[in-house]
């Protein structure tokens, strides 16, 4: 396998009784490129996420991450190899912080056990310190560091879309895969987006996954896409060279 | 205060054993396990105090059985409860929700079946004549044990719930599939939370088996765990201090103030006799409202913020100020 793969997905398909909800998909992600999964309303994106991330288990096919095959990895082994993702129907611990969210997500880089903990042996005291400071950082990267102290839950969608970010980041991740981050988001709140997560691929190295709806948005943003439509991979390529496939024409003015 | 002491005095030690019966359940209920598998673990070391201080560390008059001894049967019954909460932790924390609360009462009830069939268990007499660290009628120096207990397991769980290991514990509580997205092992951490609860309930039941000076099948049974459910969440299954409280709570209410209340000179004899043998259907009617009414119980960790978030911003400003920032995202 190429070095410059990251993410390759072979055959997948992923059937809810009769319906195949991603049916015999391929294809591969380049090192460092952002790329767009499109397709109208039940196409399978998510789905293809979930499957990717360890949450639903495929009907067939394989995956490969790095190289190394993570068809059949529990979702935090995968994440402990480096695969961070959002959520569409966003899954903050609604009940925490802000702050206690984004420390959360440091738990693969740290490893104080119970006694350490409890008793604030070594590594526990540093480790805290350190942890708390890197998820500061990080809510100030998403602009929610005054917000830092509030619960989850009663963040605008928007800010909640945010902070999924600032979690996810959290885990160091060399793969990120976002479902939606635009959703709930208003017109200039979008095009800030879109340059929030080309400077964070930038900063962190990062090989994105996005899904979303928001043409304009994805057109901008990404360097090649995909096309799903009813499970099936319609169209792979260049934005322009997609948004003029007679294909995926199709599956949207089908809709 | 003497007469406090031996009027109350069991009544308080029994208060504190309940806080930390109360935290046993309240450790899986952390992770986001309903266990009421507590008395099966009290009931164990229970049943190991008692073998070790009738057959194993003989020879000491009744009176001065030395404290050391049960400090070291307390952790031996802790190591045999872990022992037990992860050969049953792991496959039956693999359920969840009410499958998992029935496979740990089928454990509680299996254990009650199996100890009042076995000889070396004592059947259905159980071990009678457990040795007394004291001469006392009114047991109240087991408090210089118990209090300890409570304290220790009490600062245990308060100190975890802010560590990495109570974090991740507190992130499958929330959202179990984003917990293992962020590489929280589930199965690993509901095992560790269920049995640091397992050890909590096995050194209680090691020490009230020297208090009641007798073991038998009939402790550590399904209404102790109802019980114990109780004091959770009456007092609250969102923070340590809610289960220590809800426990000596639950256990005062009966014994002390309603006994108190009830003898108080002209009292109309109708309302006393119903507080002296209606309590039992107060404390029903009591779990059912606070239930209802607190679903999280009384105390709660806002109680300790409420004060601290008045003085900052409202939710409208506090999420309005990063919009600012927004343009430079
Ligand atoms: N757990 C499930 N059980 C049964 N059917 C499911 C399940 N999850 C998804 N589906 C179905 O699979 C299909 C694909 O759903 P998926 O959520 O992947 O679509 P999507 O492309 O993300 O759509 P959207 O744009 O609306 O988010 C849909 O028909 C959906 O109803
Ligand atoms: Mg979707």
């Amino acid at each position: 396998m190429s070095e410059a793969i990251v993410l390759e997905v072979r055959h997948i398909t992923r059937r809810f009784g009769g319906l195949y909800a991603v049916d015999n998909v391929s294809f591969a992600v380049q090192r460092g490129e952002i790329f767009g999964l499109i397709g109208p309303n039940g196409a399978g994106k998510t789905t293809l996420f979930n499957v990717i991330t360890g949450m639903t288990p495929p009907t067939h096919g394989e995956l490969f991450y790095e190289g190394i095959n993570i068809t059949n990895k529990r979702p935090h082994e995968i994440a402990m190899l480096g695969v961070a993702r959002t959520f569409q129907n966003i899954r903050l611990f609604g009940t925490l912080t802000a702050l206690e969210n984004v420390m959360i997500a440091r738990h693969i880089h740290t490893k104080s056990g119970v006694l350490e903990g409890v008793l604030g042996l070594p590594p526990a005291p540093q480790e805290e310190r350190a942890v708390r400071q890197r998820a500061m950082e990080l809510l100030e990267l998403v602009g929610l560091a005054e917000a830092a102290e509030m619960q989850a839950r009663n963040f605008s969608y928007g800010d909640q879309r945010r902070l999924e970010i600032a979690r996810a980041l959290a885990l160091e991740p060399k793969l990120l895969l976002l479902d939606e981050p635009a959703a709930g988001m208003n017109q200039n709140e979008k095009s800030a987006l879109s340059a929030f997560i080309r400077s964070i691929r930038e900063q962190f190295n990062l090989t994105i996954v996005l899904i979303e709806h928001y043409v304009p948005l994805v057109m901008g943003l990404c360097d090649r896409i995909a096309v799903l439509n009813f499970g099936q991979l319609i169209a792979l390529g260049a934005p322009e060279a997609v948004q003029n496939d007679p294909a995926v024409i199709e599956a949207y003015l089908g809709e | 205060m003497e007469g406090f002491f031996s009027t109350y005095g069991a009544a308080i030690v029994q208060m504190a054993l309940a806080g930390v019966l109360a935290l046993s359940l309240y450790l899986p209920l952390m992770a986001g396990q309903l266990s009421l598998a507590s008395p099966g673990f009290y009931a164990v070391g229970g049943y190991v105090a008692a073998l070790l201080s009738t057959q194993v560390f003989t020879g000491y008059p009744n009176g001065s059985y030395p404290i050391p001894l049960i400090a070291l049967e307390m952790i031996v019954a802790g190591v045999i409860s872990a022992i037990f909460a992860i050969l049953i932790g792991i496959p039956s924390l693999r359920l969840r929700g009410i499958y998992l609360a029935l496979a740990t009462i089928a454990f509680v009830e299996i254990l009650r079946v199996f100890a009042l069939n076995q000889p070396w268990l004592g059947g259905a007499v159980g071990i009678y004549n457990i040795p007394q660290p004291f001469f006392s009628a009114t047991r109240v120096e087991y408090l210089l044990l118990a209090l300890p207990l409570l304290l220790g397991a009490t600062l245990f769980v308060a100190r975890l719930e802010r560590s990495r290991i109570g974090r991740a514990f507190i992130a499958l509580r929330e959202d179990e599939l984003a917990a293992s997205a962020m590489g929280i092992r589930p199965t690993y951490y509901k095992v560790l939370a269920f049995t640091i609860g397992a050890i909590l309930a096995g050194m209680a039941g090691a020490l009230n088996a020297h208090i009641l000076n007798t073991w038998n099948a009939r402790q550590g049974t399904f209404d102790l765990a109802i019980l114990i459910l109780a004091y959770v969440l009456v007092g609250g299954s969102r923070t340590f201090l809610g289960p220590v409280i809800g426990g000596a709570f639950l256990v005062a209410l009966p014994e002390i103030i309603l006994r108190e209340v009830a003898g108080t000179p002209g009292l109309n004899p109708v309302i006393a006799t119903f507080l002296r043998d209606g309590r039992l259907i107060l404390f029903g009617v009591l779990i059912a409202v606070s239930v209802f009414f607190f679903p999280y119980g009384l105390i709660t960790p806002n109680l300790f913020k409420r004060r601290k978030k008045s003085a900052e911003p409202s939710v409208e400003t506090a999420t309005a100020a990063p919009k600012v920032s927004r343009g430079e995202l």
